[in-house]
Protein backbone atom coordinates (compact mmCIF):
# COMPACT_ATOMS: atom_id res chain seq x y z
CA UNK A 1 0.00 0.00 0.00
CA UNK A 2 2.70 2.38 0.97
CA UNK A 3 4.77 1.65 -2.04
CA UNK A 4 1.77 2.15 -4.30
CA UNK A 5 1.11 5.57 -2.82
CA UNK A 6 4.72 6.55 -3.27
CA UNK A 7 4.61 5.50 -6.92
CA UNK A 8 1.48 7.60 -7.52
CA UNK A 9 3.09 10.64 -5.97
CA UNK A 10 6.23 10.22 -8.00
CA UNK A 11 4.41 9.78 -11.29
CA UNK A 12 2.30 12.85 -10.58
CA UNK A 13 5.39 14.90 -9.98
CA UNK A 14 7.52 13.61 -12.79
CA UNK A 15 5.71 15.31 -15.65
CA UNK A 16 8.53 15.34 -18.17
CA UNK A 17 9.94 11.98 -17.23
CA UNK A 18 8.02 9.04 -18.50
CA UNK A 19 8.13 6.14 -16.14
CA UNK A 20 7.41 2.82 -17.69
CA UNK A 21 8.22 0.61 -14.73
CA UNK A 22 7.56 1.62 -11.10
CA UNK A 23 10.56 3.29 -9.59
CA UNK A 24 10.78 0.90 -6.72
CA UNK A 25 11.31 -1.94 -9.16
CA UNK A 26 14.28 -0.18 -10.63
CA UNK A 27 17.55 -2.00 -10.24
CA UNK A 28 19.50 1.20 -9.81
CA UNK A 29 19.78 2.28 -6.25
CA UNK A 30 19.92 5.96 -7.15
CA UNK A 31 16.60 5.96 -9.00
CA UNK A 32 14.53 7.13 -6.09
CA UNK A 33 17.06 9.70 -5.06
CA UNK A 34 16.29 12.02 -7.98
CA UNK A 35 15.07 15.34 -6.73
CA UNK A 36 14.48 16.84 -10.14
CA UNK A 37 11.00 18.25 -10.49
CA UNK A 38 9.83 18.94 -14.01
CA UNK A 39 7.90 22.16 -14.37
CA UNK A 40 4.35 22.01 -15.66
CA UNK A 41 4.39 23.50 -19.16
CA UNK A 42 0.77 22.77 -19.96
CA UNK A 43 -0.27 26.42 -19.63
CA UNK A 44 2.25 27.42 -22.27
CA UNK A 45 1.72 24.68 -24.81
CA UNK A 46 -0.31 25.36 -27.95
CA UNK A 47 -3.68 23.97 -26.96
CA UNK A 48 -5.04 23.48 -30.50
CA UNK A 49 -1.96 21.74 -31.80
CA UNK A 50 -3.05 18.68 -33.74
CA UNK A 51 -6.51 19.95 -34.45
CA UNK A 52 -5.15 22.71 -36.79
CA UNK A 53 -2.68 22.13 -39.64
CA UNK A 54 -2.06 25.82 -40.29
CA UNK A 55 1.60 26.02 -39.39
CA UNK A 56 2.32 22.65 -40.96
CA UNK A 57 0.63 23.79 -44.18
CA UNK A 58 2.69 26.96 -44.18
CA UNK A 59 5.93 25.04 -43.76
CA UNK A 60 5.13 22.65 -46.59
CA UNK A 61 3.95 25.56 -48.74
CA UNK A 62 7.28 27.32 -48.34
CA UNK A 63 9.20 24.12 -49.09
CA UNK A 64 7.03 23.54 -52.17
CA UNK A 65 7.41 27.14 -53.39
CA UNK A 66 11.18 26.93 -53.28
CA UNK A 67 10.87 23.58 -55.02
CA UNK A 68 8.87 25.25 -57.80
CA UNK A 69 11.45 28.01 -58.21
CA UNK A 70 14.28 25.51 -58.14
CA UNK A 71 12.66 23.22 -60.70
CA UNK A 72 11.87 26.12 -63.04
CA UNK A 73 15.38 27.57 -62.89
CA UNK A 74 17.01 24.15 -63.25
CA UNK A 75 14.90 23.47 -66.32
CA UNK A 76 15.79 26.77 -67.98
CA UNK A 77 19.48 26.28 -67.16
CA UNK A 78 19.52 22.85 -68.80
CA UNK A 79 17.45 24.19 -71.69
CA UNK A 80 19.88 27.03 -72.39
CA UNK A 81 22.78 24.58 -72.54
CA UNK A 82 20.87 22.23 -74.84
CA UNK A 83 19.76 25.03 -77.15
CA UNK A 84 23.40 25.83 -77.95
CA UNK A 85 23.58 22.41 -79.63
CA UNK A 86 20.70 23.01 -82.05
CA UNK A 87 21.26 24.51 -85.49
CA UNK A 88 21.07 28.30 -85.58
CA UNK A 89 18.73 30.18 -87.89
CA UNK A 90 21.41 31.04 -90.48
CA UNK A 91 22.43 27.39 -90.76
CA UNK A 92 18.81 26.31 -91.19
CA UNK A 93 18.31 28.99 -93.84
CA UNK A 94 21.28 27.61 -95.78
CA UNK A 95 20.05 24.02 -95.54
CA UNK A 96 17.39 24.38 -98.23
CA UNK A 97 17.31 25.93 -101.65
CA UNK A 98 14.21 26.92 -103.58
CA UNK A 99 14.05 26.88 -107.37
CA UNK A 100 11.35 28.35 -109.61
CA UNK A 101 10.77 25.65 -112.23
CA UNK A 102 8.87 27.85 -114.68
CA UNK A 103 12.16 29.54 -115.59
CA UNK A 104 13.63 26.26 -116.90
CA UNK A 105 12.54 25.41 -120.47
CA UNK A 106 12.16 21.82 -121.64
CA UNK A 107 15.42 20.12 -122.56
CA UNK A 108 17.61 22.45 -120.49
CA UNK A 109 19.91 21.94 -117.54
CA UNK A 110 20.20 24.23 -114.54
CA UNK A 111 22.85 23.94 -111.86
CA UNK A 112 22.08 25.33 -108.41
CA UNK A 113 24.30 25.37 -105.36
CA UNK A 114 22.95 23.53 -102.35
CA UNK A 115 25.02 23.19 -99.15
CA UNK A 116 28.15 23.93 -101.14
CA UNK A 117 27.43 21.18 -103.67
CA UNK A 118 26.13 21.52 -107.23
CA UNK A 119 22.67 20.16 -107.93
CA UNK A 120 21.69 19.34 -111.49
CA UNK A 121 18.09 20.03 -112.49
CA UNK A 122 17.06 18.83 -115.93
CA UNK A 123 13.70 19.50 -117.49
CA UNK A 124 13.47 16.35 -119.62
CA UNK A 125 11.58 16.07 -122.85
CA UNK A 126 9.15 13.19 -123.38
CA UNK A 127 11.68 11.64 -125.77
CA UNK A 128 14.33 11.65 -123.07
CA UNK A 129 11.96 10.10 -120.53
CA UNK A 130 11.20 7.30 -123.02
CA UNK A 131 14.89 6.83 -123.67
CA UNK A 132 15.58 6.52 -119.93
CA UNK A 133 12.81 3.94 -119.54
CA UNK A 134 13.87 1.85 -122.52
CA UNK A 135 17.19 0.86 -120.97
CA UNK A 136 17.44 -2.77 -119.87
CA UNK A 137 18.51 -2.31 -116.26
CA UNK A 138 20.09 -5.77 -116.01
CA UNK A 139 22.91 -4.49 -118.21
CA UNK A 140 23.67 -1.60 -115.87
CA UNK A 141 26.52 -1.41 -113.37
CA UNK A 142 24.23 0.09 -110.70
CA UNK A 143 20.79 -1.26 -111.69
CA UNK A 144 18.08 1.27 -110.95
CA UNK A 145 14.80 2.05 -112.68
CA UNK A 146 14.30 5.56 -113.95
CA UNK A 147 11.05 5.68 -111.97
CA UNK A 148 13.00 5.09 -108.74
CA UNK A 149 15.23 8.08 -109.46
CA UNK A 150 12.58 10.74 -110.08
CA UNK A 151 9.43 11.94 -108.36
CA UNK A 152 8.13 13.57 -111.50
CA UNK A 153 9.64 12.08 -114.69
CA UNK A 154 9.78 15.53 -116.27
CA UNK A 155 12.23 16.72 -113.65
CA UNK A 156 15.51 14.97 -112.92
CA UNK A 157 17.22 16.30 -109.80
CA UNK A 158 20.67 14.93 -108.90
CA UNK A 159 23.77 15.85 -106.95
CA UNK A 160 26.29 16.97 -109.55
CA UNK A 161 29.20 15.08 -108.08
CA UNK A 162 30.81 12.22 -109.98
CA UNK A 163 30.67 9.08 -107.86
CA UNK A 164 34.20 8.22 -108.93
CA UNK A 165 36.38 10.95 -107.40
CA UNK A 166 34.01 13.85 -106.96
CA UNK A 167 34.47 15.98 -110.07
CA UNK A 168 31.53 17.89 -111.49
CA UNK A 169 30.29 16.21 -114.72
CA UNK A 170 29.47 18.25 -117.81
CA UNK A 171 25.85 18.30 -118.95
CA UNK A 172 24.54 17.32 -122.39
CA UNK A 173 27.74 15.45 -123.15
CA UNK A 174 29.03 11.91 -123.32
CA UNK A 175 28.05 8.88 -125.38
CA UNK A 176 24.66 8.39 -123.69
CA UNK A 177 23.17 11.85 -124.05
CA UNK A 178 23.46 12.66 -120.37
CA UNK A 179 26.50 13.77 -118.42
CA UNK A 180 30.18 13.26 -118.94
CA UNK A 181 32.86 13.56 -116.30
CA UNK A 182 35.99 15.14 -117.79
CA UNK A 183 38.32 13.94 -115.05
CA UNK A 184 38.38 10.21 -115.80
CA UNK A 185 35.75 9.82 -118.52
CA UNK A 186 32.64 8.50 -116.81
CA UNK A 187 29.52 8.59 -118.99
CA UNK A 188 26.09 9.03 -117.40
CA UNK A 189 22.82 8.58 -119.24
CA UNK A 190 19.77 10.86 -119.26
CA UNK A 191 18.68 9.39 -115.91
CA UNK A 192 22.10 10.03 -114.33
CA UNK A 193 23.02 6.33 -114.28
CA UNK A 194 26.61 5.27 -114.81
CA UNK A 195 27.05 3.63 -118.23
CA UNK A 196 30.73 3.68 -119.01
CA UNK A 197 33.92 4.72 -117.23
CA UNK A 198 35.38 4.22 -113.74
CA UNK A 199 32.51 5.55 -111.61
CA UNK A 200 30.90 2.76 -109.51
CA UNK A 201 27.48 4.28 -108.79
CA UNK A 202 24.74 6.37 -110.34
CA UNK A 203 24.64 10.08 -109.59
CA UNK A 204 23.14 10.60 -106.15
CA UNK A 205 19.60 11.88 -105.69
CA UNK A 206 19.21 14.47 -102.90
CA UNK A 207 16.13 14.96 -100.73
CA UNK A 208 13.72 17.21 -102.57
CA UNK A 209 10.05 17.99 -102.93
CA UNK A 210 7.76 20.05 -105.10
CA UNK A 211 6.19 22.45 -102.62
CA UNK A 212 3.81 23.51 -105.40
CA UNK A 213 3.79 22.48 -109.09
CA UNK A 214 6.05 25.40 -109.93
CA UNK A 215 8.50 25.34 -107.02
CA UNK A 216 11.21 22.85 -106.18
CA UNK A 217 12.71 22.72 -102.69
CA UNK A 218 15.99 20.82 -102.39
CA UNK A 219 16.96 19.75 -98.90
CA UNK B 1 -10.17 30.25 -43.24
CA UNK B 2 -11.35 27.49 -40.99
CA UNK B 3 -9.01 25.06 -39.36
CA UNK B 4 -10.66 22.22 -41.29
CA UNK B 5 -9.55 23.88 -44.53
CA UNK B 6 -5.94 23.62 -43.46
CA UNK B 7 -6.46 19.96 -42.70
CA UNK B 8 -8.10 19.47 -46.11
CA UNK B 9 -5.15 21.11 -47.87
CA UNK B 10 -2.76 19.04 -45.84
CA UNK B 11 -4.55 15.80 -46.62
CA UNK B 12 -4.98 16.62 -50.32
CA UNK B 13 -1.53 17.93 -51.21
CA UNK B 14 1.12 17.49 -48.56
CA UNK B 15 0.32 14.16 -47.01
CA UNK B 16 1.71 11.92 -49.78
CA UNK B 17 5.15 12.84 -51.01
CA UNK B 18 4.33 11.69 -54.56
CA UNK B 19 1.40 14.11 -54.73
CA UNK B 20 3.51 16.87 -53.18
CA UNK B 21 6.40 16.47 -55.65
CA UNK B 22 3.98 16.05 -58.55
CA UNK B 23 2.19 19.26 -57.70
CA UNK B 24 5.55 21.04 -57.33
CA UNK B 25 6.49 20.02 -60.91
CA UNK B 26 3.04 20.86 -62.27
CA UNK B 27 3.20 24.27 -60.63
CA UNK B 28 6.71 24.79 -61.99
CA UNK B 29 5.42 24.07 -65.51
CA UNK B 30 2.58 26.58 -65.17
CA UNK B 31 4.85 29.09 -63.43
CA UNK B 32 7.34 29.04 -66.31
CA UNK B 33 4.65 29.91 -68.84
CA UNK B 34 3.37 32.84 -66.79
CA UNK B 35 6.90 34.00 -65.96
CA UNK B 36 7.94 33.96 -69.63
CA UNK B 37 4.79 35.78 -70.64
CA UNK B 38 5.27 38.38 -67.92
CA UNK B 39 8.92 39.04 -68.70
CA UNK B 40 8.24 39.21 -72.45
CA UNK B 41 5.37 41.66 -72.09
CA UNK B 42 7.39 43.80 -69.66
CA UNK B 43 10.35 43.81 -72.09
CA UNK B 44 8.19 44.73 -75.05
CA UNK B 45 6.45 47.50 -73.10
CA UNK B 46 9.81 48.83 -71.89
CA UNK B 47 11.29 48.89 -75.42
CA UNK B 48 8.18 50.01 -77.26
CA UNK B 49 9.00 51.69 -80.57
CA UNK B 50 12.46 50.16 -80.85
CA UNK B 51 11.48 46.58 -81.60
CA UNK B 52 11.53 45.06 -85.06
CA UNK B 53 7.76 44.56 -85.11
CA UNK B 54 7.25 48.30 -84.54
CA UNK B 55 9.91 49.30 -87.07
CA UNK B 56 8.42 46.90 -89.60
CA UNK B 57 5.07 48.67 -89.45
CA UNK B 58 6.74 52.04 -90.06
CA UNK B 59 8.63 50.72 -93.09
CA UNK B 60 5.49 49.23 -94.59
CA UNK B 61 6.03 46.90 -97.52
CA UNK B 62 9.63 48.02 -98.06
CA UNK B 63 10.87 45.90 -95.18
CA UNK B 64 9.37 42.69 -96.52
CA UNK B 65 11.38 41.95 -99.65
CA UNK B 66 14.72 43.07 -98.22
CA UNK B 67 15.98 39.54 -97.62
CA UNK B 68 15.14 38.29 -101.10
CA UNK B 69 18.54 37.27 -102.39
CA UNK B 70 17.51 35.08 -105.31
Amino acid sequence: MLSNLAFKQISKRGLGLKSIAPRFLSSTSTALKSTYDSPDFSNYLNSNKGSSDKSRDFTYFMVGSFGVLGAASAKSTVESFLSTMSASADILAMAKVEVKLSAIPEGKNVIVKWQGKPVFIRHRTSGEIEEANEVDISTLRDPQNDADRVKNPEWLIMLGICTHLGCVPIGEAGDFGGWFCPCHGSHYDISGRIRRGPAPLNLEIPEYEFSDPDTLVVG
Amino acid sequence: MLSEDYSTIYNLVFKRNSVFVGSVFATAFAFQGFFDYGVTSWYEAHNKGKLWKDVKLKLGDAGEDEDDDE
